[in-house]
């Protein structure tokens, strides 16, 4: 470019000429930015973070206040899913092992390979090995502890996309797959749950007692409308029936890259927080059902769609609930949060519990016993560890 | 910055023709700079993603609309919610045979901030295509857009003309 016209373009566009030289990089790869916190039996605190290629976990005896050295997960580089709602993700038993989950991409299609890795206390881990062997795609991998110590995994897959494609069939989304572990050191058979979920989004997960997870998903209902639904397994090996949390009438062939969140009260109340652009209804929703079969109370908004609110988090933790998620006003993101002290019928008046004027993760919600934190990794003020008292 | 793309952004002229270069970093404020620039012109913005598997299918019916209607101001926008290797989705609008549109992607992590800007209840999902007329009033059509009304919406403007 020649002088003149550089000055007058750093002039009238001010930073984007200048942008635009420094943003060429070749093959500058994304990359996830995500923490994900555990609480160990003894109040470790646990931390998975991406690290460019690697997975590595810290551990805080402190509250996050400081971090021993990282141990890395990965003993080699791994081209690490940075989807927006991706997320590695840690699970302790209670006898303070734990479980590492994270997915890569397999191509530059998006076909994702989830991976475990076990630690007896955190100091090694054991090599990443995949959760199941169908080698097709499987990405939203998230483990659980179930009440009696067994470990619950559960993704998004496409083997049955695979098999519908070279049956000439059509196959719209991905699958809901799950697998227990096998002793210490593996998982068993993979097994699918449901067919023809939405295929981009996170899933939650809660127990509704030993052997019975329930995961809530954004599904495909009839019509290609992407409304929400949660399955609770009767047995370790019987999922049963979809229960819509909403008809929001999202009808979309598209990405929305926003799961919903899910917890069951100790009354065996759920609880699921979830965003929906549809026509019946638009933004953050927060609904309750008395149990696994009980019909959904009528969604409760949680902040103006005009505000972006996002990324929600639900949390039981004794007979408390507690509720946060993002928003927006323009200049900084605010997490907001909510308590409830009688079974999500009413909630406290949200607060602002945390503020960044930059990028920033989802704002996660963990507890050491029954006190509850916010888990925030943000790009200006890096990880924080925020304790929540009873109500905002 | 390409000199041509310099001279037709500062001139306010009609073609913004970027063919083989990297899309224009799309920052804070760029919003209003494109909007200032089509100012008075029917314009069709359409944002995709690299990584959203709709859009990916959904662009050759673009590269199609283009090809049969010269008419129509097209510029395409990549807002992947996590930016982007600018070459790999200049390769990606080239393959389209989009790669002379004018072409934008996000380059801010903080992309907040940017929705903020192009429309605060949007909350990023995609694809998406707004398509704003000679006054300034924009149509949204969220998900993969009905080409037909795109097209409908053309030969309304240059009736109006």
């Amino acid at each position: 470019m020649r002088p003149i016209f550089a000055l007058a373009a750093l002039v009238l566009f001010g930073s984007t000429a200048a942008a635009q030289h420094q943003h060429g990089k070749p093959g500058s790869t994304p990359q996830a930015f995500t923490a994900t916190p555990a609480f160990g039996p003894d109040g470790t605190l646990w931390v998975v973070r991406p690290n460019v290629d690697r997975i590595v976990v810290q551990r805080s005896s402190d509250l996050g206040k400081t971090f021993a050295a990282p141990v890395t997960v990965t003993p080699e580089p791994m081209n690490l899913d940075w989807g927006p709602d991706a997320r590695a993700r840690i699970a302790v038993d209670r006898k303070g092992q734990l479980v590492v989950t994270f997915g890569t991409f397999q191509d530059k299609n998006f076909n994702g390979r989830a991976f475990f890795a076990r630690s007896s206390d955190g100091t090694t881990f054991t090599k990443p090995r995949p959760l199941t062997s169908d080698t097709t795609s499987q990405r939203f991998e998230v483990a659980g502890v179930d009440p009696d110590g067994r470990v619950f995994a559960a993704w998004l897959d496409k083997r049955n996309v695979a098999k519908a494609r070279t049956a000439g069939k059509a196959y719209a989304g991905a699958a809901l797959a799950y697998a227990w572990e096998n002793g210490d050191a593996d998982f068993g058979n993979t097994a699918i749950a449901l067919d023809n979920t939405c295929e981009c989004c996170r899933l939650g997960v809660a127990f509704a007692g030993a052997g019975r997870p329930a995961v809530v998903f954004r599904n495909i209902f009839p019509g290609s409308v992407r409304d929400h639904g949660v399955i609770t397994f009767r047995d370790p090996t019987t999922p049963g029936p979809v229960r819509r949390v909403s008809v929001d009438d999202w009808k979309i062939e598209a990405c929305p890259h926003h799961g919903p969140s899910l917890a069951i009260a100790p009354d065996g109340s759920y609880h699921v927080a979830w965003f929906t652009d549809g026509t019946a209804r638009k933004g953050l929703f927060h609904a309750r059902a008395d149990s696994a079969d009980a019909p959904y109370s009528q969604p409760r908004p949680l902040s103006a769609a005009s505000r972006q609110p996002s990324r929600p988090y639900l949390l039981a933790s004794g007979p408390a609930l507690h509720l946060v998620w993002k928003e927006f006003d323009g200049d900084k993101v605010a997490v907001r949060w909510q308590a409830s002290h009688d079974s999500g019928r009413q909630w406290s008046a949200a607060r602002t519990v945390a503020e960044t004027s930059d990028a920033s993760d989802h704002p996660l919600l963990v507890a050491d016993r029954q006190r509850v934190y916010l888990s925030w990794l943000t790009r200006n003020e890096g990880y924080r560890l925020i304790p929540l008292g009873d109500q905002p | 910055m390409r000199l041509s793309l310099f001279l037709a952004l500062l001139l306010g002229l009609a073609a913004v023709g970027t063919a083989n270069a990297d899309p224009l970093p799309f920052e804070r404020g760029s919003w209003a700079r494109l909007n200032t620039a089509h100012a008075g012109q029917p314009t069709v913005i359409h944002f995709w993603g690299l990584t959203c598997a709709p859009c990916l299918v959904e662009m050759p019916h673009w590269a199609a609309l283009r090809k049969a209607r010269p008419d129509m101001r097209l510029v395409l926008i990549a807002a992947d919610p996590v930016p982007q290797d600018p070459e790999r989705l200049d390769a990606a609008l080239a393959r389209f045979g989009l790669d002379a549109t004018e072409s934008w992607a996000f380059t801010d992590r903080f992309y907040e901030r940017l929705r903020y800007e192009i429309d605060p209840a949007w909350a990023g999902e995609l694809p998406r295509t707004v398509m704003i007329d000679r006054d300034g009033k924009a149509t949204v059509l969220p998900g993969v857009a009905d080409l037909a009304q795109v097209r409908q919406w053309l030969d309304a403007q240059s009736k109006s003309q």
